[in-house]
């Protein structure tokens, strides 16, 4: 037996979304057991079945935050606040 | 619809095929929490369902619209019923589950099938709703099967219980009350039998010839006489609507 990983995408512009993982010992059986196990209830219109061997992994620690570049985390809320005065200045003056 | 438009005779074929697929359907379900593997375990129970969602289209076309269904299908007195044996019986071991489901849905869309052209409109709509899914039970039973028939101690089970179900297979294709009528008045473009040497050359294409002397046998029970493991079978169905026959679901 071989582990796949399974992917549904909803109708329309959604993206492929992860559903779950189906154990089974052929493609064709990953396929058809992924069919009555993920898809009873319309929840999609598109699969994808990925044996897990077939995904690249990275290394534990391959993707870290990297936290000596605070301006990369920017949630945006000092630019805000400076356009907020700079508005005010603006209507008041 | 307009009441009584189906004759008693077409109502008896049509009863027949819903029948089989009810009772197959019951008989999938009942492997829930106990197939093999859990993957299969919901698949083989939801392809039951696809089986009792054909029957209970067939049983509203054939009630014409009555709500009483439920009452009509779990208050038959067991003559009543126009079941094969092949649905009936009951098969614990998993080969033989295994193998029923092939060659039932092997059989069921060349039945399906006669339907395409029907002179009733409805049931050409239904023909095309139950192919649709009847495509992926092949696929779910053949690619099972293929796999299991690479293994030596797989493949010795299942070709023997292959010999024990095949038999049961040819009463399903060959005693169906009214097919005559059905036949006449267009409801269905020909006989099921026509359509066994299909069958038969899907199994052997799968599983290898076998001895000519399974597909002779003749000892049909014409749909009328029950097989032993229908009564607890049947009171398994009725277990809970017997509860509160009155009870609106």
């Amino acid at each position: 037996m071989r582990i796949y990983e399974v992917f549904l995408k909803a109708d329309g512009k959604e993206e492929f979304r992860h559903a779950g993982s189906i154990e089974a010992p052929t493609d064709e059986l990953a396929l058809v057991l992924a069919r009555e196990n993920y898809t009873r209830r319309a929840e999609g219109t598109h699969m994808w079945v990925v044996d897990r061997e077939n995904i690249c992994v990275s290394e534990e620690g391959f993707i870290d935050a990297n936290l000596n570049k605070s301006h990369r985390h920017n949630d945006g809320e000092r630019v805000a606040e400076w356009r907020k005065s700079q508005r005010n200045k603006k209507s008041n003056g | 619809m307009v009441k009584s438009v189906l004759s008693s005779a077409i109502k008896e074929y049509l009863l027949a095929f819903a029948d089989d697929e009810h009772l197959m359907g019951q008989q999938h379900t009942e492997w829930i929490g106990i197939a093999p593997f859990l993957e299969e375990d919901m698949a083989f129970a939801s392809i039951g369902q696809d089986e009792l969602g054909h029957a209970s289209m067939l049983y509203a076309f054939i009630l014409e619209g009555s709500p009483e269904i439920d009452a009509f299908i779990f208050n038959r007195k067991p003559e009543e019923w126009r079941s094969c044996q092949l649905v009936e019986s009951n098969h614990q071991n998993w080969e033989e589950a295994l193998i029923r489901h092939w060659c039932y849905d092997m059989a069921e869309d060349l039945r399906w099938e006669l339907f395409r052209e029907s002179s009733l409109p409805e049931l050409v709509l239904i023909s095309e709703r139950a192919l649709k899914e009847e495509k992926y039970h092949r696929r779910h039973a053949d690619a099972l099967v293929e796999n299991l028939l690479t293994v030596s101690a797989s493949k010795s089970r299942l070709m023997q219980a292959l010999e024990k179900i095949v038999p049961e297979v040819l009463e399903l294709f060959s005693s169906i009350p009214g097919e005559t009528e059905a036949i006449s008045s267009g409801l269905v473009s020909g006989k099921y039998c026509d359509k066994l040497p299909t069958w038969r050359s899907r199994v052997e294409n799968r599983f290898g010839t076998l001895d000519p002397k399974l597909f002779t046998t003749s000892d049909y029970q014409a749909r009328t006489k029950r097989h032993l493991d229908f009564a607890p079978l049947y009171g398994r169905i009725r277990e809970v609507f017997l509860l509160d026959p009155k009870a609106v679901w």
